[in-house]
């Protein structure tokens, strides 16, 4: 009985309660080199960003002089694509979601003999080079109007990651206790019900990691931004960036800096989604 | 236990059964819109003899096996399968037990790990361009930070990129560096969802520790761990703009791999057909780790 | 039961598949669009970046009020053109204008997928011999290009005159002269050796000058220029960086002051005019006193795709001879920094823009890639960027060439 109560004590009133412990302070600090470790290449793009010549060739280690040149043009340039950007990345996250978390279920949870099958037919989808997949789209897209649409791009960039999706949600949905599920069935739930109200509140997690990928997937895609738009209507702002690299002269420092201007909003929802990942999701609610 | 159902005819398809059915369709229809065509295409691709030519007039002859062989016997299939052989398993070696490693590090509690845990996934926010431009300036043998750090300390210049020896370990460490993010997100999430109470439940009999992880976290993390090797694989086997943008395959082919004869011989040789064969036995590579999965997961599953 | 849900799954996918590539594949008759009403044209090129997207845009305008149509312009990354391309055609969605970087032309013309010239009575005898070869197969001229570039040897005067040194023209010179300027962190020379067909492009004018020839890879004139190569990396005087170099990376070598010398092309002048010291530039140097220095062609040029729809067509053509007429010809030369094709005109533009004088004379002697093997010539350029590759790393220069062409 003590254990349980002790989990239900919500973490950050705990640790509010005591004073920070010297253990945690060394934790911070080891993660804070960590980072700076991981991250030291980011930092090194910052650093060129801000270099009148866009290139590290004569930079020091910091950058004493730093020029803002390709700042103003990334974000005269840049500001609209972003919010496409934007737009199509959340999008695809619910497109994802919506249509891979059921299946994920099924496919974690149903008997059915062709699961392997299915589960295979995935695999081999995310075996395919993207470019084999790009090719076939344009002329699907030409023919049904979704070129230079937010809809066309949202549903692309999404069937990228329904199929890792599932197989990463069926990978966490398997955890769910069977009692649980079998518990709801007896009190006369049906099917969708049961998914609604008791597996997907326990698969936060799941729920939570697949979608981080699914923005990231969307965030990053280039291969569908270039084969789906013919216009500068619509521009995801990895298309966007392109704008400075030519055949022959490249503006560097404007590349570098628009790729620090994209990250931040991307960052903050990431942070955001990222406390949700609690411990614990599932523990407690077994009895 | 499941409530007793009356036996009903055979033949007829029970609501419940539709009802679950409709849980993967809108899936299944997803999946073979975008990925149906593209596989057959593929596949029916590699045995005809597919040049820009085709584009045009869509006549494409059917050469039977005749890419395969070009593809198996050219020089440069050996070395690169090699390659990719060794590209794939330093980095998942790499990607994951850093990624583990990390990801049981922010298991504990401490101020500003949530805000770190979203910094680490900033190197897959980065266009893979602006990754490897900057990557290769790092990696400069001249002038690159990279090897300034290294002459702080007395050693000599390593030619990251330029030498056939170095040139595939440079990469395989920008690769490392590219799936920690991956690597870490996906354990970290799973670790999450290991109930707290198995912990506790194993401290109070005295297993903490390394005892604790290896009778509960990898137990648990079974399934976990498994979805993140099998994807790991076979998104590595496709990497193709992590080593196009640091080395195009060079220096003198020492970084050529399989991915990237198929890239290149589809476009820029514009063999299609041939560059066709090379993925699809790039797939049929990482169809024997999905099988190996599945068996896996099947076991788990009936278990 | 079961049995039967697989067997519905099977066909529906089987059928789904079927439906699908009947979708993609055919695409129905778009030919050219607008049908039949010729007041638009739709364009393609790979003029993404500024500032040529504006500066092509311009031109791109003048022509389209002369010609009398409005235009729809699609601009992609350098990279993806032929990909897109061949989606278009694919799709038998192309455009009714067409650029292309002039090695490409003859491969897509080979496809039967652009319409000559001569069916529209464009007159092709101003352009230089150059430029015609790169655009024609089997006899046919398929597109024309107002300006093209080439290669040069770019020095930093300042540093040169430091050390009392004159600009090298001969193999030896360059050679002394590299060394020379080899000091600290500085190297004497820098070239891009990568190992994609830029690294073949910087290589073509020391192969052509000596007498080497893409129709005979494995020859003792062509391991001569190679060993130059090997020679200038194997003395210091070029960083053993060049086998990864773009020309990009060599032009920022040089601005940050850690070449005294490169070879690249007028396209970077924009960014030199930037830099902190005073440059010029001399034509390539030779292996022999005397002999003619031979650069590549580069550029591109404007073509007409058979997009089935006569009307279209002929305006197009009139459109691209607009893009090349004396006018356009100039005006994009001086903007871009190129050289006009118009050999009547090369003159007249030397004495407006003296920066350019070594490329102008380079430009006469300057040969089309695609010239001698046409549709061949990218196997060709793959065996010369590897034998290149191959003998920077340590392979002996005469073997080089033989064992590349076992790739």
């Amino acid at each position: 009985m003590t254990t349980t109560e002790l989990l239900t004590v919500h973490p950050s009133a705990a640790s509010r309660a005591r004073a920070l412990k010297p253990k945690q302070v060394v934790y911070a600090i080891i993660g804070i080199v960590i980072l700076v470790i991981m991250l030291f290449p980011v930092y090194w793009m910052i650093n060129a960003s801000l270099q009148p010549s866009g290139n590290t060739l004569t930079a020091g280690i910091f950058p004493t002089n730093p020029s803002w040149a390709g700042y103003e043009k990334a974000i005269t340039d840049q500001g609209a694509n972003l919010v496409t950007s934007l737009i199509i990345s959340v999008g695809a996250v619910i497109v994802c979601l919506a249509i891979a978390a059921p299946a994920a279920y099924a496919l974690a949870q149903f008997r059915y003999r062709w699961i392997s099958v299915a589960l295979l037919i995935i695999l081999i989808g995310q075996m395919i080079p993207g470019i084999v997949i790009a090719n076939a789209l344009y002329a699907a897209y030409n023919d049904l109007g979704l070129l230079n649409t937010h809809v066309g791009l949202i549903i692309a960039d999404a069937s990228q990651s329904i199929p890792f999706a599932i197989i990463v949600m069926r990978a966490f949905m398997m955890n769910i206790h069977p009692s649980i599920i079998e518990a709801a069935r007896v009190d006369g739930a049906g099917q969708v019900r049961t998914f609604w109200s008791i597996a997907l509140p326990v698969s936060k997690n799941a729920l939570i990691t697949a979608g981080l990928f699914a923005f990231l997937f969307a965030w990053s895609d280039f291969l569908f931004a270039l084969t789906l738009t013919t216009t500068s209507d619509i521009r995801p702002v990895t298309l966007g960036i392109y704008q400075y690299l030519g055949t022959q002269v490249s503006n560097w420092s404007a590349v570098m800096a628009t790729a620090v201007l994209s990250s931040l909003p991307a960052i903050i929802l990431l942070l955001i989604a990222q406390k949700y990942i609690a411990a614990g999701a599932m523990g407690g609610s077994v009895k | 236990m499941t409530t007793a159902t009356p036996i009903r005819a055979r033949r007829r398809i029970r609501r419940d059964d539709v009802v679950k059915f409709m849980f993967v369709v809108p899936a299944a229809v997803y999946v073979l819109l975008f990925f149906g065509y593209p596989i057959v295409k593929n596949l029916t691709m590699s045995f005809q003899d597919y040049t820009t030519k085709t584009f045009f007039t869509g006549e494409a002859p059917w050469v039977g096996l005749d890419n395969y062989v070009t593809a198996i016997t050219s020089n440069l299939f050996g070395p690169s399968l090699l390659n990719t052989a060794l590209f794939t398993a330093g980095s998942l070696l790499g990607q994951f037990v850093i990624g583990l490693a990390l990801a049981l590090f922010f298991q504990k509690k401490f101020p500003l790990s949530s805000v770190m845990r979203a910094l680490l996934l900033l190197p897959w926010l980065l266009p893979l361009i602006v990754a490897s431009a900057t990557w290769r300036s790092i990696l400069d043998q001249d002038s690159g930070i990279l090897n300034r750090f290294l002459g702080v300390f007395g050693l000599d210049a390593v030619p990251w990129l330029t030498s056939p020896d170095v040139a595939l370990i440079a990469v395989i460490i920008v690769n490392i560096w590219v799936g920690i993010p991956f690597n870490v997100t996906l354990l970290y999430g799973g670790l999450q969802d290991i109930p707290e109470e198995l912990y506790e439940a194993a401290s109070l009999d005295g297993a903490t520790g390394w005892k604790a992880f290896w009778h509960i976290t990898l137990p648990n993390l079974r399934a976990v761990i498994s979805v993140t090797l099998v994807l790991g694989v076979v998104y590595t086997l496709k990497v193709l703009d992590v080593i196009l943008g640091l080395t195009g395959g060079g220096p003198a082919n020492a970084t050529q791999t399989i991915a990237i004869r198929s890239y290149q011989t589809s476009f820029i040789d514009f063999e299609f057909g041939v560059g066709a064969a090379f993925s699809n036995i790039l797939i049929l590579i990482s169809l024997v780790f999905a099988i190996i999965y599945l068996r896996g997961t099947r076991k788990a599953v009936d278990e | 039961m079961h049995k039967n849900r697989i067997l519905l799954t099977a066909a529906a996918f089987a059928a789904g598949t079927v439906a699908l590539s009947g979708c993609s594949g055919g695409g129905g008759d778009k030919g050219g669009d607008g049908g039949g009403d010729a007041s638009t044209l739709t364009v393609l090129d790979y003029y993404n970046n500024e500032p040529d997207k504006t500066l092509v845009q311009e031109a791109l305008d003048a022509c389209a009020e002369e010609v009398g149509v409005t235009l729809e312009r699609e601009t992609v990354p350098g990279a993806d053109l032929i990909q897109t391309v061949l989606q278009r055609a694919q799709s038998k969605t192309m455009p009714d204008v067409l650029m292309l970087d002039n090695p490409d032309v003859q491969e897509i013309a080979a496809t039967g997928g652009l319409a000559p010239l001569s069916e529209f009575d464009v007159d092709t005898s101003p352009f230089t011999q150059a430029i015609i070869d790169a655009a024609t197969y089997e006899g046919e001229v398929y597109g024309l290009g107002p300006a093209v570039n080439t290669l040069g040897l770019f020095y930093n005067v300042d540093l040169l005159k430091e050390k009392g040194i004159e600009p090298p023209t001969t193999w030896d010179e360059l050679k002394e002269a590299s060394a020379a300027l080899t000091e600290g962190d500085r190297y004497g020379l820098a070239f891009s050796a990568i190992a994609n067909y830029e690294g073949t492009w910087q290589f073509l004018p020391f192969m052509w000058s000596n007498g080497g020839d893409e129709t005979e890879l494995d020859s003792p004139e062509n391991a001569e220029a190679l060993q130059l190569w090997v020679d200038l990396i194997g003395d210091g005087s070029v960083s053993q960086g060049a086998v990864n170099w773009t020309q990009g990376d060599v032009k920022d070598q040089f601005m940050a002051g850690k070449a005294a010398m490169m070879v690249n092309g007028p396209w970077q002048i924009p960014s030199l005019q930037e830099a902190d010291f005073e440059w010029s530039s001399v034509e390539i140097p030779v292996n022999h006193a005397g002999e003619d220095s031979v650069a590549p062609l580069g550029g591109e040029v404007w073509t007409v795709p058979e997009t089935g729809n006569d009307a279209t067509k002929a305006k197009a053509a009139e459109f691209v001879e607009c893009m090349s007429n004396e006018k356009t010809s100039m005006s994009i030369a001086e903007a871009r920094f190129l050289v006009p094709t118009r050999t009547d005109i090369i003159d007249e533009y030397i004495e407006k823009v003296p920066d350019m004088a070594a490329f102008g004379e380079q430009i006469k002697t300057a040969r089309a890639r695609t010239g001698k093997l046409g549709a061949d010539w990218p196997d060709a350029a793959t065996v010369i960027y590897n034998a290149i590759q191959l003998g920077i790393t340590g392979t002996p220069a005469d073997e080089a060439f033989a064992k590349a062409e076992q790739g």
